[in-house]
């Protein structure tokens, strides 16, 4: 009962929590009572690209690293379930191995890709991360016996993922799992040192921290939900190809977690949220004009005008805008006080 | 109107700190301006700001009757003020000659005057001409710097501690040079080392604190024992 | 030998041609402590625009420098409307310059089509000469050729002029140089131009040389741009040709042998010099 009650309390002092519980059942229910196919299988997708999109927000945003190549663990996680699945039998067991594997793999690129670059200026790990994807890239062309090249190829998935709805709760579910273990970490002691190095790197060492340690945790944190990321992506589809580690993938993330706001995680949510429905509505467009088959030169330009004038995103700029409200609230109510 | 440059009580940010809080100067034309303060008082980047490099963000600079204290520096520096910072600032990759073809502006019979007086001061500015600035000796490095900010038709040179680092004879030949130059330019000089300062300064102002806090002919500061142990730690 | 003289000289040409990219780059950046990653679009740019000018008026010399034109447009666009506003901010600017990629990219798509689009040598360039049992081709001796004027010429640029000396300058001490009465913004500008028409003159001679043209094809060497630009020192313009040549050398010499390898071995090489030389294998700034 106690228990509850701090709940309670706990819903009344969080506005904003409320609102995500009340999002998250909203979500949770939906299935059952709007059935669409399309629908769930776009708000799948959605979740998934929320995990990676919230995973470049950690470098990103929290840490002030820019990564080219965030597409690199993704394609590591798509390739490893497709391979396992297609090598071994679709269980869960070889499920839990790919993921295991996925971790592994992830987490030994983006340690040695830190190593190497975040001592340096951040262009440095922009370039390698990019150089490195596209090294990914042909890998997977080139090495045919494992990845049947450009064409990739299908795979089953464990009994438990078939079935559409099952497979969209479990992405709901992980997706506000990665939300909740992300909100901790960045309030976490490290997460604070993280953003005082986004702030200035230079005081922080000062400070005596490690600023390296701190920052390659950080990629290594990233790279893994990333390619968790692409677990699921393929997991989707049942289908895997070349196109997982293309540029394109790592632009949606930079596009996600740009247009909803660097540094705030659900504004990677919101972001994913808005591309991919962007994305989906123009598909339909391009059947009407054959521009709409460009559409991304338009989030191209709405990106760039995003970062001049909108340095913050759509969650940073109302973050600031209530912000300031509230202080001029408090403000006219010292002076009422005053008066 | 004697004053060729008049600072009245800027205040300088650098990124949020608040560096400098209310320093006034005036630097009357022909004399030497000695500004003196302990390490970290603010020297540095009062002549900075005057350079425009970390700009006011309260106060007025007026140079020649104008006011330059928002111009861009490179306008600053072509309205006539030549700046020799405390680390320099020597293309290290550049041999001498091209170090002091870059300080060109103008290329005419004048600047060509004052290029053969200047080498004529530091003859081994020649002797090196084809040498990188970032083999040069300390005293040499500092040589090329003050050439460099003399070479065009500047009315007003601001000399950042030349004597840091240098061997004290190497420090006499700076000072003399200095004192040759005197006669053709107004001269703000920060100086740590007091014998310097005191044998080149007409007056002096004394910056503590991002503030200036005392000021007056040299003469009056060599005698006043009190003052210089409290800002400059000299007994 | 016949084999290895030519494998040397696709190496060399292709060499030349990451050369005209990541000379611009490496430049920009040495001054303005930009990372341009839309510099691959210009090179995409001066390709298709210059290829089109070459299919439509049937000059390709006018192809030529329709395409150095182009470039040197854009770079003026990109420094004043895009790279300009962000000034000063690292992340901002590196965020920036790749939507500029993304829609130099597309616009691409926009303007010719989707499709790729196929280019020839002119007629006197194409063919090749034999030399014993040698075999020469004509192509392959222009794009080096070129490649080692405009070397020369940006060299001369940089050593014997006072805006190419202002630029070495500035490399050094930004500061310095606006302290000593220079405007160091037009100079940026000036840079921006000049390495985006060296971009563009890259992309123009390339269509020829691989035969086809796509709007991929800016992201493909804009990769290997970055290894030669961190290889060759960030900033030094002499590194960044010597850099281009080990580059293409050991790509030509490794898409021979061990094809699946060949961009394999200039990353490895890029993650050494990143350990043991970050500053470049090749000396200092300069
Ligand atoms: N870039 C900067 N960021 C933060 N603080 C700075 C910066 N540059 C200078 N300061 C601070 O401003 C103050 C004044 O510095 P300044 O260099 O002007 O002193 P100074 O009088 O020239 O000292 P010195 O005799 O040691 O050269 C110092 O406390 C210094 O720590
Ligand atoms: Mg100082």
């Amino acid at each position: 009962m106690a228990e509850r009650g701090e709940g309670m309390k706990w819903i009344v002092n969080n506005r904003m929590n409320a609102i995500y519980l009340i999002i998250a059942a909203f979500l949770l229910l939906l299935p059952f009572v709007y059935e669409s196919r399309n629908m769930l299988i776009l708000l799948t997708q959605i979740f998934v690209f929320a995990i990676l999109a919230m995973s470049y927000d950690l470098l990103l945003g929290f840490t002030g690293i820019v990564s080219f190549g965030h597409a690199m663990f993704f394609g590591i996680g798509a390739y490893s379930i497709g391979i396992f699945m297609k090598r071994f039998e679709p269980t869960m067991l070889h499920f839990i191995y790919a993921v295991l594997a996925t971790i592994l793999i992830t987490a030994i690129v983006s340690f040695i890709v830190g190593l190497l670059t975040l001592r340096l200026k951040s262009h440095f790990y922009a370039m390698l991360t990019m150089a490195l994807a596209g090294l990914f890239l042909v890998l997977a062309e080139k090495w045919r016996t494992l990845t049947f090249g450009n064409d990739g190829f299908t795979f089953r998935v464990p009994e438990i993922f078939i079935d559409r709805t099952n497979f969209y709760i479990i992405c709901l579910v992980t997706m506000i799992a990665v939300f909740m273990i992300l909100k901790r970490f960045t309030n976490s002691p490290l997460g604070r040192v993280l953003q005082a190095i986004r702030e200035n790197e230079q005081r922080t060492e000062s400070l005596g921290y490690q600023v390296l340690h701190y920052k390659i945790a950080a990629s290594v944190v990233s790279g893994v939900l990333a390619g968790i990321a692409g677990i699921f992506y393929a997991m989707s589809l049942r289908y895997v190809n070349t196109s997982v580690f293309t540029m394109d993938i790592t632009l949606d993330a930079l596009l996600m977690t740009i247009i909803g706001g660097v540094g705030t995680l659900v504004g990677a949510i919101i972001g994913a949220g808005l591309i991919e429905f962007a994305h989906d509505g123009l598909t339909e467009l391009a059947k009407e004009h054959w521009i709409f088959e460009r559409w991304i030169i338009f989030f191209g330009i709405i990106y760039i005008l995003v970062v001049i004038f909108f340095p913050l995103g759509i969650v940073g700029t109302l973050r600031k805008f209530t912000w300031k409200r509230r202080k001029l609230e408090s403000a006219k109510k010292k002076e009422n006080l005053a008066g | 109107m004697s004053e060729l440059l008049k600072i009245n009580n800027i205040e300088t940010y650098i990124g949020q700190y608040h560096i400098l809080q209310g320093v006034t100067l005036e630097v009357k034309k022909g004399e030497v301006t000695v500004l003196l303060g302990r390490n970290g008082a603010g020297k540095t980047t009062t002549l900075r700001t005057i350079m425009g490099l970390n700009p006011a963000s309260k106060g007025s600079i007026v140079f020649k009757g104008e006011e330059i204290q928002s111009l861009p520096t490179y306008t600053i520096a072509q309205k006539g003020i030549g700046y020799v910072p405390e680390d320099q600032g020597i293309f290290a990759g550049l041999t001498v000659e091209e170090n002091m073809k870059v300080a060109i502006q103008k290329e005419n019979e004048e600047t060509h005057k004052r290029l053969d007086y200047i080498l004529n001061l530091f003859p081994d500015l020649k002797k090196f001409w084809k040498k990188p600035g970032g083999l040069l000796s300390g005293g040499q490095k500092q040589m090329l710097s003050i050439a460099r900010a003399y070479v065009n038709d500047n009315q007003l040179l601001l000399i950042d501690e030349p004597s840091k680092g240098l061997a004290p004879i190497v420090v006499e030949k700076v000072m003399e040079s200095i004192l040759q130059m005197k006669d053709q330019t107004t001269i703000v000089l920060v100086e740590q080392n007091f014998m310097m300062a005191s044998t080149i300064g007409d007056c002096f102002y004394i910056i503590d604190d991002g503030r200036t806090v005392s000021t007056g002919p040299m003469k009056q500061l060599k005698e006043d024992e009190e003052m210089k142990r409290k800002y400059l730690g000299i007994a | 030998m016949e084999l290895l003289f030519n494998l040397t000289l696709n190496g060399l040409a292709t060499g030349m041609l990451i050369f005209l990219l990541a000379a611009g780059l490496t430049l920009i950046f040495g001054l303005m402590d930009v990372l341009n990653f839309a510099h691959g679009g210009l090179f995409a740019w001066g390709a298709y625009s210059g290829i089109w000018i070459y299919t439509t008026t049937g000059s390709f010399l006018f192809g030529i420098i329709g395409a150095i034109l182009t470039g040197f447009l854009l770079g003026i666009i990109t420094e004043k409307w895009i790279i300009k506003p962000v000034y000063g901010n690292h992340v901002q600017q590196i965020l920036i310059t790749l939507g500029l990629m993304l829609v130099l990219s597309e616009m691409l798509k926009v303007i010719w089509g989707p499709n790729q689009l196929t280019a020839n040598p002119p007629e006197y360039l194409r063919g090749s000469w034999e030399i014993g049992d040698m075999i020469i081709i004509k192509y392959r001796v222009f794009i080096i050729v070129v490649g080692l004027l405009v070397f020369a010429g940006v060299q001369f640029l940089l050593k014997n002029t006072k805006i190419g000396l202002v630029v070495r300058a500035g490399v050094m001490n930004k500061e310095m140089v606006q302290a000593l009465g220079i405007n160091i913004k037009k100079v940026f500008m000036f840079v921006f131009m000049i390495g985006s028409g060296m971009a563009a003159l890259g992309g123009v001679l390339f269509g020829p040389y691989s035969g086809v043209i796509h709007a991929g094809m800016g992201m493909e060497f804009a990769i290997l741009a970055f290894i030669v630009v961190v290889i060759g020192g960030m900033g030094n313009f002499t590194g960044s040709v010597m850099a281009a040549i080990l580059v293409g050398l050991s790509g030509s010499f490794m898409a021979y042998f061990v094809p699946e390898l060949s961009l394999a071995v200039n990353m490895l090489l890029m993650a050494v010099v990143l350990i043991v030389k970050p500053q470049g294998l090749f000396g200092g700034k300069g």
